[in-house]
């Protein structure tokens, strides 16, 4: 059967350096890691088309391959196998280098076609993209940074270089304290000592914490579960710098995400429950993590509790915010109809570039019913995330389809909210009010998930949007949610 | 003939990526120095000859045909027909080549173009700065950093 290897990467040099070594056919000895020896038969230069080159693998196999184009004007070369130990048929390769203008690097691309027996496909393909193409890559790296003096790639060295020294009974760290509960003012940065880690907790220096509207309420003494005086957030990022003596699976050195009913995140340094903790994955940065209880609450809307199906309809309310744009660009990829509430144009714009179909501007004279019922034709949408409180809520149950559900989340005013059964009776309507602790006390399902989301993250399915502030400037970053100035999540960064 | 080329790596997936850039009527969503955007005649934006009609920030106006599109190359490729500075015979390129490892993507826009001498630096700039690297910018923080 056919097979198509493609690999390509960026490698950090300017495209004349690496031309310069490539365009030499007859250079894969002094820099391929697979190659041992390279000659030109007939003693031909590495640059005459139609030369044939001889290699000598480190496995002691013998190959020969021919030259068939060769420009320095594109930066490419195009060349076959003559003589392969391995079933190859018909294998024709082309290096192709374009310079990246911004940053002055080089992408190479490398890629063949070839005919080989169907059982052996994959492990050929696997074997030429990975032993030849990608160690190449690695081969070409190095051979510059140690010929030429260009910076090396980050190695395992360099990773452990980056951790921090400090490993001792008492770190001297930052937090943001609350004496007595009221404005955003009330938090006051105060210099903290943090002692070792107990015996099931880690003790981890924070790249990122998140900032969730249960911090806005804890501050205000507006909801339970926080004691006076504390240090507000349930979730954030960070780097493991020592762990108890009963912690399993998670080490020093560790990139973890963790969140947590007990408050206490908006600190440098901090330990918490190894339970808690979830691993970051390559592909996510800290900063992206940060989104984490928002993300998993996105899913678990769409999944758990709507068990959402494809064309559904589904309106977010505050389709711009932490958790709405995360919910919206999710729903969208499930091939939901999104529709959001905005209080301005410019945050409709953020929303519709981040998967919601049908943004509205809501103002205090807009009919949200009819707007809503001539989007859906009169049908009304089929799921409502609802994140105002009593407000808006009979407006929400109107706007319902048949069978239609309302999730309440959050709990904006913290007043009381009446319902009358009757009027769900009218058309089958569900309203939920899910708390996502509760649900993911089952961790294998949060675990589930959280890998979901990760997964989303790396693809670039859903893209988060963050607007980050230095841990010292929590209050800004508190007025400003409250003045609804903000879109996406909002981080706070330690050192930052 | 003025030939301009610009290119850069995004920490997205080709097909994320893609997905954005092959309308042909989006350019307004992501670049930003185009407010509005609208094809003419109310022809989809993937249908090859379609005109769309752009206004910049700056109140102009431009009009670009699309002369080629292909999903299976990545490739959008576009001539102006009416615009407010001194360029003629404007064809531009737009590209994605995915980077396989690490699975991001490398971009390069590229242009020719004619235009009176005394304009050449000028006009090499704006199209090469203010609209490809401008945009460029733009991609690069609507992907983030992984």
């Amino acid at each position: 059967m056919k097979v198509s290897v493609i690999r390509s990467a960026v490698i950090d040099a300017p495209i004349d350096r690496v031309w310069a070594v490539l365009r030499d056919f007859n250079s894969h000895g002094r820099w391929h890691p697979a190659v041992a020896s390279s000659r030109m038969e007939s003693d031909l230069d590495g640059d005459v088309v139609g030369g044939v080159r001889r290699f000598s693998l480190t496995d002691g196999a013998e190959l020969r391959e021919q030259l068939l184009r060769h420009s320095d004007r594109e930066h490419t070369f195009t060349y076959c196998s003559l003589d392969s130990p391995l079933p190859l048929f018909d294998y024709v390769a082309t290096v192709r280098l374009k310079p990246v203008t911004d940053g002055n690097q080089t992408l190479w691309d490398w890629r063949s076609q070839f005919r080989a027996p169907d059982h052996r496909a994959t492990e050929l393909e696997n074997m030429i993209g990975q032993k030849i193409y990608e160690a190449g890559f690695s081969g070409l790296r190095k051979f510059l940074a140690e010929k030429e003096g260009l910076p090396r790639p980050p190695g395992p060295e360099a990773a452990t270089a980056a951790l921090p020294a400090a490993c001792g009974e008492y770190l001297p760290s930052k937090a943001l304290v609350v004496a007595s509960t009221g404005d955003p003012e009330v938090m006051t940065l105060t210099d903290v000592t943090i002692s070792a880690p107990g015996p099931q907790q880690v003790r981890i220096r924070q790249t990122a914490i998140a900032v969730n509207y249960l911090d806005l309420q804890h501050r205000r003494g507006t909801s339970a579960g926080f004691d006076l005086p504390g240090t507000p957030g349930v979730e954030g990022v960070g780097e493991i710098i020592d762990v108890g003596e009963q912690v399993n699976g998670f080490f020093t050195g560790d990139r973890i995400a963790y969140m947590s009913r007990k408050s206490g995140a908006y600190a440098e340094i901090r330990c918490i429950d190894a339970d808690a903790c979830i691993p970051l994955p390559d592909g996510v940065s800290d900063i992206d993590a940060s989104t984490l209880l928002k993300g998993v609450t996105a899913a678990l809307l769409l999944s758990r509790v709507f068990k959402a199906a494809p064309g559904a309809t589904i309106l977010i309310q505050a389709v711009s915010g932490g958790l709405g744009h995360l919910l919206s660009q999710w729903a969208k990829s499930m091939d939901l109809i999104v529709i959001g509430t905005v209080s301005t144009t410019e945050k409709a714009k953020f929303g519709r570039d981040r998967g919601c179909d049908y943004p509205l501007v809501v103002a205090a004279d807009t009919s949200l019913a009819a707007e809503v019922m001539r989007i859906t034709h009169g049908r009304g949408v089929d799921y409502w995330v609802h994140s105002s409180g009593a407000r808006g809520l009979d407006a929400a149950l109107a706007c319902l389809s048949r069978c239609g559900h309302c999730a309440v989340i959050g709990d904006r005013d913290g007043q009381p909210i009446s319902l009358d059964v009757n009027v769900l009776k009218q058309k089958s309507l569900t309203v939920s009010a899910p708390v996502c602790f509760d649900y993911f006390d089952d961790r294998p399902f949060l675990h589930r998930l959280v890998h979901q989301l990760f997964a989303k993250i790396q693809s670039r399915t859903i893209i988060p949007a963050i607007e980050a502030f230095p841990l010292s400037q929590a209050s800004k970053a508190h007025s400003r949610i409250e003045a609804r100035q903000t879109m996406g999540a909002v981080v706070l960064t330690p050192g930052g | 003939m003025v030939k301009v080329y610009r290119s850069t790596v995004l920490d997205a997936p080709a097909d994320r990526v893609w997905r954005d850039l092959r309308d042909f009527n989006g350019m307004a969503s992501w670049h930003p120095s185009v407010v509005l955007s609208r094809i003419e005649n109310g022809q989809p934006a993937d249908k090859v000859g379609c005109v769309r009609n752009f206004q910049l920030k700056d109140g102009s106006r431009v009009r670009e045909k699309l002369l080629a599109l292909s999903d299976y190359d990545y490739t959008c490729t576009s001539a102006i027909l009416d615009n407010p500075m001194d360029l003629s015979h404007y064809i531009a390129t737009l590209r994605l080549f995915p980077v396989t490892e690490g699975s991001r993507c490398f971009i390069e826009w590229s242009a020719e173009f004619d235009c009176p001498p005394e304009k050449v630096a000028e006009l090499g700039e704006t199209v090469g700065d203010g609209v490809f690297q401008t945009g460029f910018d733009a991609l690069k923080k609507r992907y983030g950093r992984r």
